[in-house]
């Protein structure tokens, strides 16, 4: 029961919510206080001002004052709104979904309780209660669209592809005539109901669907692809075959449409002529496009393959397109097709220079053709199915000599330098490519990442910082982590660990794995936003490529990485006060190691202060411009407070464990796995990982040395295991 | 061999959103949060584009966590991106798309890429949302960006926008009419009303979907008043002053 108030009190009471959902929220605080001198144990006003504190960023504050309302009114469905609420700003989602519970029990009429419960068990996954919700909803509002299509979604999402179907349908039963084609909402919903037949596999009912209504639809690409592939996939070749044309019409830059072209006119795969034949055609109707003309080299052979190179390699050639070679790389897994380019393009370096200029061919072109060609080759000599890096050398010195001003070309050398193993004569080469063009971001990321592999990360950050807002909270640095610059904190992460700089390394992997977290975070608008947009297929594929966000590569590469870290900082604790230099881990007491260790952390100290100064001067410089929202400074930005962590293992599992749900197909994860678990004495985990490295590569060479050394801590054991376990690890041991 | 997909339409290819953003800090000095990226795609999935190096073994269709596919077949390297949306408040009232962003690895530069990419988004413009033309804006110095949308795909200047960038570059407010290939939407509809006539003699136009009919109507308003000053909304504002394409 809500606690009565005056008619005035009542009255500010109305004003308190208003202010709170015109975001004014110091108005608010004011006339919540106003009514609690006279009330100061009314539930609801409290509860509000509970809210708003908690909007303003305080959250303690917020929490506690949530926790005398509730205590003064026990049965305001307000205060277990706002408990729910404040749970939500925290991102205790188990927690606010109970106290929505509560306050919905209390008024289960509510919509914005309802609406809220209900965009929690979305993001929770909770489609059962997601049902439950949307079931009310739609009962309670039945006229609104978005409501039907909720619920669908909802059945969807849970599996229930004909109830979802069903859904959508009765909607569009009660629709008294057609939406006019610019009724996108509608639009998009039909589409949306026809790819539910098709993923139940019902294709014929969605072909015929999709024939009826599709001409009306306006996202004209997807219908055109959806009846394609429909009419491939129930063997109609005829028609699939205008419908494949008919997008290759659109976008002759697509091999799957080739590919499902050439499967619906049946031409087999060695009938090489024919197969040219339908390239050719696209090539006269695109003169301008790239896939009919390379795809043949991929098929083709012999002195067919041959000619074809030919015309394709000068033709790109003469255009100075810098990626042909990028283009042409793959087809090196077949050795003739990778010797005949080889032997094509040393010929064309090898005519003599005609002077003066053949027909047409002025003699600029002709040096372009040739530099070009002498940078194809550097390429090739560079590329590991066709190394030669002496001959690499020559050719791109040769270009360059050409050329000298061309960015591409002194990008090469620094690769080929790589490839030598200088990663610093790399660097270097790769920096004089970023001066060639400094007005170009991707040559200075390159350059940024070269000097990276090369474990200077301060040269690095200067380098992007002449691409970055510098103004931004932390500086460049601070930028790059807001922008969520994945590679750039992967790489930088990378090169700490190689200088066993842990706490700086670990720091970049948690920063990784933080915007992995926000990119999670991120859907949650969305739960409503994609309802009253009506783009609803869009939504669906971004809700499942969310529940598999973290199979991404870049979370894998990341998570690995952090494991060795932690790996690397159990087995050497004194690596937490700072790289050791060799040896100087060996005996535990030798003199040598005390005097290391004092540099050690003499040198973290000298850094902390460096990082403590550059704060205070932005800081100094910031309140200069002061404008309105701080932003929080990082306090730990050397990493020294993850790298002093007790329990090294344990929080390498927070890495490890997503890393094996989501890439157990990864033998690095698996070896990885094996080796943390190993060190927690947890074995049969352990003995898991190393069947599921059997499992993909039975001949992994780390497998074979983690069996051994498996099987010599087993024996090693001063207690023997508990016999459940020992039975599990001997019957998988054997299976191995 | 680069392939051009759709990102968010059909088939989509949103779990490379990422890549995308990579693509973008990459090669250009304009950068949005991931949540940016994720508001274009499901605002307006039909309009941007990606380029895509073709896997060797070709492509996998997403399965569930740890299916068969190799991290590479089920994330191929992305080249190239066109993120494009339609203005949602144009200042002449005429409905027109915009690109945000527009880029091509280095490595993969001059191979049509950018081209095919703004071409797919252009018609998509005109046919799902009647643009009645895309605009966009480019830095002065940006030679081969100009020479692609001014010689190659026929925009115009439109004016010249003094320190548009946050380095105080000027940009070319360029723009290219679209109506050309917008579909007839009057005749569309015209058919539908006929085909209605021919079979729906039968056609249940009982009490209550009447009134149901009107109750839409009303919600439809609220919805339009509703649907301002949500999370998504404020981060387009706050993201678009903060960062300029
Ligand atoms: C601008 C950019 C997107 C072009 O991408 P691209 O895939 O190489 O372009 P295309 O191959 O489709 O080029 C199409 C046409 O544009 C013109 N063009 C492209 N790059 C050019 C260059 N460097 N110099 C002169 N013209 C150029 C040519 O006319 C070309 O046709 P052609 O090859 O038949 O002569 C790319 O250079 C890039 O990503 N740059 C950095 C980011 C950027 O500036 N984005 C644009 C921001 S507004």
């Amino acid at each position: 029961m809500p606690q009565p108030l005056s008619s005035k009190d009542a009255s500010l009471f109305r004003q308190v919510v208003r202010h709170y959902e015109n975001k004014q929220h110091k108005k608010g605080i004011k006339t919540a206080e106003q009514i609690l001198r006279k009330n100061p144990n009314h539930g609801d006003t409290l509860a509000m001002k509970a809210l708003i504190t908690s909007n303003l960023g305080q959250q303690e504050e917020a929490f506690a004052m949530a926790k005398e309302a509730l205590k003064n009114d026990m049965k305001s469905h307000i205060c277990w709104h706002v408990y729910g609420l404040l749970y939500r700003a925290e991102k205790n989602y188990e927690e606010a979904i109970k106290a929505y519970r509560f306050a919905l029990r209390i008024e289960p009429e509510s919509q914005p309780i309802q609406r809220d419960l209900a965009l929690l068990q979305m993001q929770m996954r909770d489609y059962q209660g997601y049902i439950q919700s949307r079931t009310t909803m739609l009962q309670a509002r039945p006229a609104f669209r978005q409501n039907w299509t909720a619920l669908a979604i909802a059945h969807h999402l849970a599996g229930d592809l004909e109830e979802a179907e069903k859904v959508l349908t009765t909607y569009e039963e009660t629709l008294k005539s057609t939406p006019p084609v610019s009724d996108m909402e509608h639009s998009e919903a039909v589409l949306y109901k026809n790819s539910i037949m098709a993923e139940a596999g019902k294709l014929e009912k969605a072909l015929e669907h999709l024939e009826t209504v599709g001409h009306r639809i306006t996202d004209v690409l997807a219908v055109m692809e959806m009846k394609a592939d429909y009419l491939l996939r129930l063997d109609r070749k005829a028609e699939a075959e205008v419908a494949y044309t008919a997008l290759l019409d659109r976008n002759p830059e697509n091999s799957m449409y080739y590919d499902a072209l050439i499967r619906a006119k049946g031409i087999p795969d060695n009938d090489h002529k024919a197969l040219k034949a339908v390239y050719d055609s696209w090539v006269e109707k695109n003169p301008r496009g790239d896939a009919p003309r390379r795809i043949p080299l991929d098929f083709l052979e012999g002195e067919d393959f041959k000619q074809a190179a030919d015309a394709y390699l000068q033709r790109m050639l003469k255009k100075g397109v810098p990626s042909l070679f990028a283009n042409i790389k793959s087809l090196y897994t077949n050795t003739w097709k990778r010797d005949t380019v080889q032997e094509l393009v040393e010929g064309y370096v090898s005519v003599p220079q005609t002077n003066g200029s053949t027909e047409g061919e002025a003699n600029g072109d002709n040096k372009d053709f040739l530099s070009s060609s002498h940078y194809f080759l550097a390429q090739h000599y560079n590329y590991h199915l066709s190394r030669n890096l002496t001959k690499a050398m020559e050719h791109v010195d040769k270009a360059i000599e050409l050329s000298p001003k061309a960015v591409e070309y002194q990008m090469t050398k620094a690769r080929i330098w790589k490839h030598y193993g200088n990663l610093e004569k790399a660097a270097e080469e790769m920096e004089k490519a970023r001066q060639l063009d400094e007005k170009d971001r991707y040559i200075n990321s390159k350059a940024a990442k070269y000097q990276l592999r090369n474990n200077d990360n301060d040269k690095a950050l200067e380098n992007m910082s002449k691409f970055t807002r510098n103004e931004a909270v932390g500086g460049a640095m601070g930028d790059l982590h807001e922008m969520q610059c994945v590679w750039y904190l992967t790489e930088d992460g990378e090169a700490y660990l190689r200088q066993k700089k842990l706490g700086l390394a670990l720091k970049r992997f948690h920063g990784i794995y933080n915007i992995f977290d926000t990119w999670q975070e991120d859907q949650f608008d969305f739960h409503s936003f994609s309802l009253r947009k009506g783009m609803v297929r869009a939504y669906v594929d971004m809700v499942r490529w969310e529940d598999r966000l973290r199979q991404h590569p870049f979370f894998t590469r990341a998570a690995l990485s952090a494991i060795r870290a932690y790996l690397l900082l159990h087995d050497q604790p004194d690596l937490a006060h700072g790289p050791l230099p060799n040896g100087a881990d060996g005996d535990a007491d030798s003199a040598e190691r005390k005097k290391a260790l004092k540099k050690a952390k003499k040198e973290q100290e000298r850094l902390e202060k460096i990082e403590a100064d550059k704060r205070a001067a932005r800081k100094a410089a910031s309140t200069k411009g002061g404008d309105g929202e701080v932003k929080k400074e990082d306090p730990d930005p050397l990493g020294n407070k993850l790298v002093q962590t007790q329990d090294p293992l344990k929080e390498a599992s927070k890495f490890l464990t997503p890393l094996l749900e989501f890439s157990p197909k990864s033998i690095e994860a698996q070896n990885l796995g094996f080796e943390v678990y190993l060190r927690r004495g947890k074995y049969a985990l352990a003995l898991k990982c190393l069947s599921a490295a059997h499992a993909i590569d039975a001949s992994n060479p780390t497998l074979h040395i983690q069996l051994l050394r498996f099987r010599k801590a087993l024996d090693g054991l001063s207690e023997p295991l508990p016999p459940q376990v020992a039975e599990v690890v001997n019957a998988e041991f054997q299976a191995i | 061999m680069v392939d051009i997909v759709p990102l968010s339409s059909y088939p989509s290819y949103i779990d490379l959103l990422p890549s995308i953003q990579t693509c973008n800090i990459t090669n250009l000095p304009e950068n949005y949060f991931l949540k940016y990226y994720l508001y274009h795609a499901l605002t307006w999935p039909q309009l941007s584009f990606v380029a895509v190096v073709r896997p060797k073994n070709g492509y996998s269709k997403h399965t569930a966590p740890g299916g068969a596919a190799t991290a590479s077949e089920q994330y191929p390297k992305v080249v190239g991106y066109v993120l494009a949306k339609m203005e949602e408040e144009p200042t002449d009232g005429v409905a027109h798309g915009h690109i945000t962003s527009l880029s091509v690895m280095r490595t993969h530069r001059r191979l049509g890429i950018a081209e095919r990419l703004m071409r797919m988004s252009q018609r998509a413009m005109a046919e799902s949302h009647r643009a009645q033309y895309v605009s966009l804006h480019v830095r002065m110095s940006n030679t081969a960006a100009l020479r692609l949308y001014r010689d190659t795909l026929g925009f115009k200047v439109e004016t010249v926008e003094s320190k548009y960038y946050a380095d105080g570059e000027d940009a070319y407010a360029m723009r290219m009419d679209l109506t050309d290939m917008w579909m007839d939407w009057a005749e569309i509809e015209r058919k539908d009303r006929l085909r209605a006539e021919k079979e729906g003699k039968d056609a249940d136009e009982g009490e209550e979907v009447g009134e149901l009919g009107t109750e839409k109507e009303k919600e439809k308003m609220v919805k339009v008043r509703v649907g301002r000053g949500l999370g998504v909304g404020d981060l387009v504002e706050k993201n678009e002053s903060q960062t300029q394409a």
